[in-house]
């Protein structure tokens, strides 16, 4: 079949345009984290800096204690990935493989879980938070203290709650066939045996598919930071640059510096394992 | 599907799912049921009493609620339709043999998906100043007068559905994707066979075969819309004149700075009722004839 050049160019065209737009953005936020304070409040808008600043990146890290909420956002998010990964990969190798009485029940009722917005348990989850027993100060009835309201664990235990990589891991493992847990089971493993020395090995694809996914949503965040870490010393970067943006309101080069350095980590990731951003994307749109 | 005699029962099941049941029941089953407690209560961080029904009357009353609930009504109409229009199309563009460079694009298109909410509002805040703004240079290069965007009650929801459309139409778009190289290519040839012209594939073939992806993207894509807040806290706090409040924003606005937990949680309640009420529509209307697979 042949077909026609000059559709072909005219569609072209057409998509480079649309990215155009779409990467306007970035450019531009890059463009201007580069600039002059002076060059920008000037009236007229060019894309490029007139010279370009790299100093405004010092600059901008120095307003604050930004290696400490770098290091904050790369703990919270580290943990966050590293006990869910394997919380959900051990459910959902038992929602896949392991039969016993309500599995389904309980199966159904992690889905249900799953469809409850973060949003909706944001604020009980506060009062949970603060009424933690036994931490921050608490008794038993969780009073007296301020419970887990700004500590790490109160930051990162919600993160951790989430069903989705139940739900992937299942759907995963589901794909192994019968014979592997019969052939383990001869070799004299346990089912947990089977687990770590026969599915782990074999689910690589789908652990750096929940990484590369876990690892955007919690770096990302922003409204569980905003509500539960009051204490500058635990904000992240998220919570950080919110916060940046009103005291340095005239700053642009020094927000757009912020802004980048802050995008950066994820676009690297992005850049180098773009094949897992969308086959967490296929394996759970696919299946619904 | 199962062997209703299978001799073999796992206990051990228990223990593989009890870590994920201590954290679902502490973080997610728990607080849900506290909501509904706090909802017919006074509770205010320090003190707590009953409150009956209080709560809901009051959001019958508070117009300011009522106003969110129609700027989050406005925000999920157009976001999720537009994105998922242009996603569509991009995705069509994407599947097509004429296209070069497809994965180029893509890798691109969706790049904004990845960013986080707090940065692109940052940009986009730039983006669109009043006085040194990237927009109005152009608004202004091309002969219209300069706007206000975000500080003018006319445009602002508007300025931020654009946002929001530019965020989210490339994940549709790769979730769209995926759903066309779902659909087997025979079907296709046998319409070709038959004299099927290419309106015909697309309103025969490919959008009755999209639907199972239309139906999820509707369902998680509503969800989201409806929990808009991080933007909203970021780019106008709710103004201009609570031109851009919505129900997540008045929500974190009662309980965290004015400290109404009870009313809070009561309003919390109803942005459930609202997802539930959207999510079984989407089950009714959506999702004729198909079941939702979820094993």
């Amino acid at each position: 079949m042949k077909v026609k050049l000059l559709p072909r160019i005219l569609l072209l065209l057409l998509m480079l345009f649309i990215c155009a737009i779409v990467l306007l953005p970035f450019l531009i936020m890059v463009f201007t984290s580069l600039k002059d304070n002076a060059e920008i409040l000037s009236p007229a808008f060019t894309l490029l800096p007139k010279e370009w600043r790299f100093s405004n990146y010092a600059a901008a890290m120095a307003t604050s204690d930004w290696g400490r909420y770098f290091a904050n956002s790369a703990f919270v998010t580290l943990v966050s990935v590293a006990v869910s990964l394997v919380i959900n990969s051990l459910a959902g190798y038992a929602f896949a493989r392991l039969n016993f009485k309500g599995r389904d029940t309980l199966f159904l009722l992690a889905l249900v879980g799953m469809m409850i917005p973060p949003q909706v348990t944001m604020l009980p989850n506060f009062v949970v938070m603060s009424a933690f027993p036994f931490a921050g100060g608490n008794n038993a009835f969780g009073q007296g203290g301020s419970g887990l309201i700004n500590t790490y664990a109160g930051l990162i235990a919600p993160y951790i709650a989430g069903a989705f990589g139940v739900f992937l891991f299942r759907q995963f493992f589901l794909n192994f066939p019968r014979s592997l847990d019969d052939a383990a089971k001869i070799d004299g493993l346990t089912r947990f045996g089977a687990f770590t020395r026969i599915y782990v090995p074999l689910s690589k694809t789908i652990f750096a598919t929940l990484i590369v996914f876990k690892t955007t949503s919690t770096w990302n965040d922003y409204t569980w930071p905003l509500i539960i870490a009051g204490k500058r010393s635990i904000w992240t970067v998220q919570l950080a640059l919110s916060v940046f943006k009103d005291e340095f309101v005239t700053q642009w080069n020094y927000l757009m510096a912020a802004t980048t350095l802050i995008t950066l980590p994820l676009i690297v990731l992005y850049i180098f394992m773009q094949k897992y951003f969308v086959e967490g994307i296929v394996a759970t749109g696919i299946k619904g | 599907m199962k062997k209703k005699n299978s001799l073999s029962t796992d206990r051990c099941g228990y223990l593989f799912l009890a870590p994920y049941y201590i954290f679902f029941l502490i973080f997610i089953a728990f607080p849900l049921v506290t909501n509904v407690v706090l909802s017919f209560t006074n509770y205010n961080l320090k003190s707590i009493s009953f409150a009956g029904l209080k709560n809901y009357r009051s959001l019958l009353e508070d117009d300011l609620f009522f106003i969110s609930v129609r700027n989050t009504l406005i925000y999920v109409v157009f976001t999720v339709f537009l994105s998922i229009l242009l996603g569509l199309l991009l995705a069509l563009a994407l599947n097509s043999a004429m296209l070069w460079g497809a994965r180029f694009f893509r890798g691109i298109i969706y790049m904004p998906y990845v960013t986080s909410m707090v940065s692109i509002s940052m940009v986009w805040l730039w983006l669109y100043n009043p006085t040194h703004g990237p927009l109005n240079a152009l608004v202004e290069a091309l002969g219209f007068s300069a706007k206000a965007w975000l500080y003018d009650e006319r445009y602002a929801l508007g300025a931020v559905i654009v946002m929001g459309i530019w965020k989210t139409m490339g994940y549709y778009m790769t979730l769209y994707l995926a759903g066309l190289n779902g659909i087997p290519g025979y079907l296709y040839e046998a319409a070709r066979v038959d004299g099927a012209s290419a309106v015909q594939r697309f309103f025969k073939i490919t959008l009755p075969m999209l639907r199972p992806m239309t139906f999820f993207i509707m369902i998680t894509g509503v969800i989201n819309a409806f929990n808009v807040f991080e933007q909203i806290n970021v780019m106008t706090a709710g103004g201009p004149m609570n031109a851009t409040t919505t129900i997540m924003h008045q929500i974190y606005t009662r309980a965290f700075t004015e400290y109404r937990m009870g009313y809070a949680a009561a309003q919390a309640m109803f942005l459930l009722l609202i997802i539930v009420v959207f999510t079984m529509l989407n089950f009714r209307y959506g999702n004729q004839g198909q079941d939702l697979d979820v094993g």
